[in-house]
C-alpha cells in the first residue's frame, strides 16, 4: 500500500484520513514559507528565493496529495446536493409545512 | 495634500465607471432569485471566490495596519497579520464541512447543527450580531477612507466615508453578489498591480534592496518612547542601556535632559525629528553612547520620541530605562530590545520567551489561534464573509481551493507591503508617532510615484475600499433577508420579494454604517483591536467545539457568547481599572478569557440535554464533520445512512 492514496471510492473519500492530515500540515508549511519567502525575495535575499521555492513545492505537493480525494468528495456530493437543498428550503419555509 | 493631473482624473473616472457597469451588466442575473442575489447561484469556479476573498480582505485600513506593525517590529510584524492563516486548516476542514451543509449563512448553519428553541435563538442571535458587525466593519473601513481623503485632499472625514461607500452601494443594490464578485475580480487584479508597483517604487526610493540591507546594518539603535504624563514640569532625566541578564549598565546619559509638561510646538518637534534622523543614520561614533535625548534636549510629556544609541557595542538584546532622580531609581522603557536595525529583516527576531516586543509566547499563541482556529467556524471575524464565498463555489473542491488560494494571496500581499515598509524605514528611521509611520505605504505611493500614476494609485485604493464595502453590504443584507425576514417574518415570500428585501436591507445597512463611521471617528485602531481580538477570544474554543464535538449543545454555545460579552469588558477594562488584576498583554488576556468562559459554558453543556439524535444524524450524514462524533456516527451506520 502506498503512502499517499490516489484512487478513491466515494465511501472512503467521505472519511477523514491520513491524506487530510498530510494536506493540513503541508498547507500550514506552505503559508509560512510563502509569507517569509515573498518578503525576503522582494529584497532580493538569496534565502528568500530558497524559502519561496520550498513554499511553491510544498503547495504543489499539497495539491497532489489532496486533489484526488477532493474530486471524489465533490463528485459524490453533487449527486445528493439537490435533495439537501430541498431539506434546507423546507426548514426555511417552515410555515408551508403547517 | 495632492493635486491630480488630467491623467490622474482619467484613471479614476474610468475605474468608477467600470465598477458601476458591473452592477448594470449583472442586474438581470442578480434579480433572478435569493440564491443569485446572495450566492451568485452557487455556481462559481474556484478562482472567482478566491479573488473575492483576496479583494475583500484588502481594505483601506489594511496597509495602515500592516505598515504600523512592520515599521515597529520589522518582518516579525508579518506575524501580526498572519491571523488570515486560519484558512490553512479551514480550507480542508471547516470549509468542506460548511459547504456540505449548504447553509446560506453561519446563522442558518446554527439551525442545521443544533435543533429546537435553542437553535432558533442562536440563529437570531448570530444574524443580529452579524448585521451589527457588518455595519461596524463598514463604518471603520469607511472612516479609514475618510481619513485618507482628509490626508490627500483636505476633506472632512465624513466626505470620504459617504462618497466612496455609496459608489459601492450602487452596484450591490443593482446586482447583489453577482456584482460584488465580478467587481472583486477586477478590483483584486487592479489592487495587486498597484501594490506591486508602489512597493517596487518604495524599495527603489530607498536605494534598492542592497542599499536597504547595507543601511540597516549601519544605522544606530532606536527605541520608541512616549514620555509619561505623570512627570512634573522641568524634571531632569537620564537614560540607561543595560544588560538584561546581569542588569549591569552598558551606558548612562552623560548629562540630563529636561522634561516639560504641555505640548511641543510643531517647529520644535520637527527640529527634534531632524536631529534624531541624522543620529540614527550617522554611524560615526565608535564608542557606545546615548545619542538622543542628550544634554540640553527638551522633551514634552505625552509626546512620542525615538531614543537613539550607538549600535553594535552591546549584546544582542538590551534593557532601556529612564531615571527622574539622577540615577537613584530606574523605570523600564523597554525590556529585551534588539540592538541595531538588522533584526528588522529577520521574521523570527524573538526577544525572549515572555519579554520584549516579540516574545516566543506571543508567537506561539498567535500560531495556535490562527491555525487551530481553522477547525472551527467563526474563530476569525473573516469567517462570516468567507462562508458566503464558500457557498457560492460550484463544488466542495472549488470551495476549498478558493479559500486556500485567496488567503495565500493575502499573505503574499502582506509580504510585498512589508518589503516596501522596510524601504520606508530606511528613508525615515526616526518616526516615533504611530500616526505618522502607519501611513508609510500610502506616503511611498503619493510622494514617490510620478505624475499621472497618482490617479492610478488612487483608483487602486478605491478598488480595495469598494471590494470590502460591497462584500459587507451584501453580506449584512443576506443575514437580514435570509435569517430574519424570510425565516421569521415571511417564510412564504416569493423570490422577487426576497430580492427586493435584500435591496432595502442593503440600503439600511449603508445608512447604519455612516452612523457607526462617524462614532468611530479617529479611534480606528483601538476599536479594531477590541473587536477582532478580545470580543472573539472567549468564543474561540466554543466555535471549534460546535464543529468537532457532538455533545456540545446549543445552550453551551449560546451561554459562551453571552458570557464572553461580559467577561471581555471585565478582563480588558473594568478589573484592571479597579486594580483587581494588572493590565495584561493581549495574548494573556486571550488565554484568561478562554479559561474563564469555559468555566461557564462547560457546566451548562453537561447540565443540559444533548441535541436530538435524529437531528444530529441528519446533520452528520449531510456534513460529515471531523472530530468526536462517535455515538452519532454509530447511529447513522445503524440506520444504514452511511
Amino acid at each position: 500500500m502506498s503512502l499517499i492514496r490516489r484512487q478513491w471510492t466515494a465511501k472512503d473519500a467521505d472519511e477523514w484520513c491520513r491524506e487530510d492530515w498530510i494536506a493540513i500540515v503541508l498547507s500550514v508549511l506552505a503559508y509560512i514559507t510563502l509569507t517569509v519567502g515573498s518578503a525576503l525575495s522582494f529584497l532580493l535575499l538569496p534565502t528568500g528565493f530558497v524559502i519561496l521555492g520550498v513554499g511553491i513545492l510544498v503547495t504543489m505537493l499539497m495539491y497532489w496529495v489532496i486533489d484526488p480525494k477532493l474530486r471524489m468528495i465533490s463528485t459524490e456530493y453533487e449527486k445528493k446536493q439537490k435533495d439537501y437543498l430541498q431539506q434546507l428550503e423546507d426548514i426555511q419555509k417552515w410555515e408551508e409545512k403547517q | 495634500m495632492i493635486t491630480f493631473a488630467f491623467l490622474d482624473w482619467l484613471w479614476l473616472i474610468l475605474f468608477v465607471a467600470l465598477m458601476v457597469a458591473c452592477g448594470a451588466i449583472f442586474y438581470r442575473l442578480g434579480k433572478r432569485s435569493q440564491s443569485d442575489f446572495f450566492l451568485a447561484g452557487r455556481g462559481l469556479p474556484w478562482w472567482l471566490p478566491a479573488s473575492s476573498v483576496y479583494a475583500t480582505h484588502t481594505a483601506t485600513d489594511t496597509p495602515i495596519w500592516v505598515a504600523g506593525v512592520v515599521y515597529k517590529y520589522g518582518f516579525a510584524g508579518l506575524w501580526y497579520a498572519f491571523f488570515a492563516a486560519w484558512c490553512a486548516i479551514s480550507a480542508f476542514v471547516s470549509t468542506r464541512i460548511f459547504r456540505r451543509s449548504l447553509a446560506y449563512s453561519q446563522a442558518e448553519w446554527q439551525s442545521l447543527r443544533f435543533g429546537g428553541l435553542g437553535a432558533e435563538m442562536l440563529r437570531g442571535w448570530v444574524a443580529g450580531w452579524q448585521v451589527f458587525m457588518n455595519m461596524f466593519i463598514l463604518g471603520w473601513v469607511g472612516i479609514a477612507m475618510g481619513k485618507l481623503c482628509s490626508y490627500l485632499f483636505g476633506w472632512d472625514l465624513w466626505m470620504g466615508l459617504v462618497i466612496f461607500t455609496s459608489i459601492g452601494a450602487v452596484y450591490v443594490l443593482m446586482s447583489g453578489y453577482w456584482g460584488v464578485v465580478m467587481a472583486d475580480f477586477q478590483q483584486g487584479v487592479i489592487a495587486l498591480l498597484v501594490i506591486f508597483i508602489v512597493s517596487i517604487w518604495g524599495v527603489l526610493a530607498a536605494g534598492g534592496p542592497d542599499e536597504i540591507i547595507s543601511k540597516l546594518k549601519s544605522y544606530n539603535s532606536t527605541c520608541e518612547w512616549t514620555v509619561p504624563t505623570t512627570i512634573a514640569d522641568s524634571t531632569q532625566a537620564k537614560i540607561r542601556i543595560s544588560d538584561p541578564e546581569s542588569d549591569k549598565a552598558y551606558v548612562v546619559s552623560t548629562a540630563p535632559f529636561i522634561i516639560r509638561t504641555g505640548k511641543s510646538d510643531d517647529t520644535a518637534y520637527r527640529a527634534v525629528e531632524i536631529k534624531t534622523e541624522s543620529q540614527v543614520k550617522n554611524s560615526a561614533p565608535t564608542t557606545l553612547a546615548i545619542l538622543f535625548p542628550g544634554d540640553g534636549d527638551v522633551l514634552y510629556t505625552d509626546t512620542d520620541y525615538t531614543i537613539v544609541w550607538t549600535a553594535g557595542k552591546t549584546k544582542k538584546l538590551v534593557n532601556i530605562d529612564v531615571s527622574y532622580d539622577n540615577g537613584m531609581t530606574w523605570n523600564a522603557i523597554d525590556e529585551n530590545h534588539p540592538d541595531g536595525q538588522s533584526w528588522r529583516i529577520n521574521p523570527f527576531s524573538f526577544t525572549g520567551a515572555f519579554k520584549g516586543q516579540f516574545p516566543v509566547a506571543w508567537f506561539v499563541t498567535m500560531l495556535i489561534i490562527a491555525l487551530i482556529g481553522g477547525f472551527g467556524m467563526g474563530t476569525n471575524i473573516d469567517w462570516y464573509s468567507e462562508a458566503q464565498r464558500i457557498q457560492s463555489a460550484k463544488t466542495v473542491r472549488d470551495a476549498s481551493y478558493s479559500i486556500w488560494a485567496g488567503t495565500a494571496l493575502v499573505l503574499i500581499r502582506n509580504s510585498i507591503w512589508a518589503a516596501a515598509i522596510i524601504g520606508f524605514f530606511v528613508l525615515y528611521p526616526h518616526l516615533a508617532s504611530s500616526g505618522e509611520y502607519e501611513m508609510a505605504w500610502y506616503r511611498v505611493g503619493f510622494e514617490y510615484l510620478p505624475i499621472g500614476m497618482v490617479g492610478f494609485l488612487f483608483a487602486g485604493i478605491l478598488a480595495i475600499h469598494l471590494s470590502t464595502v460591497s462584500t459587507q453590504l451584501n453580506l449584512g443584507a443576506m443575514y437580514a433577508t435570509r435569517d430574519f425576514y424570510h425565516h421569521y417574518v415571511n417564510p412564504r415570500a416569493s423570490e422577487s420579494r426576497l430580492v427586493n428585501v435584500g435591496r432595502i436591507s442593503t440600503f439600511i445597512i449603508l445608512i447604519g454604517s455612516f452612523i457607526f463611521g462617524t462614532i468611530i471617528g479617529e479611534e480606528i485602531t483601538a476599536w479594531l483591536i477590541f473587536a477582532l481580538w478580545i470580543m472573539a477570544a472567549g468564543v474561540w474554543l466554543p466555535n471549534i467545539l460546535q464543529v468537532i464535538w457532538w455533545r456540545f449543545n446549543c445552550w453551551g454555545y449560546l451561554s459562551s457568547w453571552i458570557a464572553n460579552l461580559g467577561l471581555s469588558w471585565l478582563v480588558v477594562w473594568i478589573l484592571p481599572q479597579f486594580g483587581v488584576i494588572p493590565e495584561l498583554p493581549d495574548y494573556m488576556q486571550f488565554w484568561l478569557l478562554i479559561v474563564l468562559n469555559a468555566l461557564i459554558y462547560l457546566p451548562i453543556t453537561f447540565a443540559t440535554k444533548p441535541e436530538n439524535m435524529d437531528h444530529l444524524v441528519k446533520y452528520y450524514v449531510m456534513s460529515r464533520p471531523i472530530g468526536f462524533w462517535g455515538p452519532v456516527r454509530k447511529e447513522a451506520v445503524k440506520r444504514g445512512l452511511i
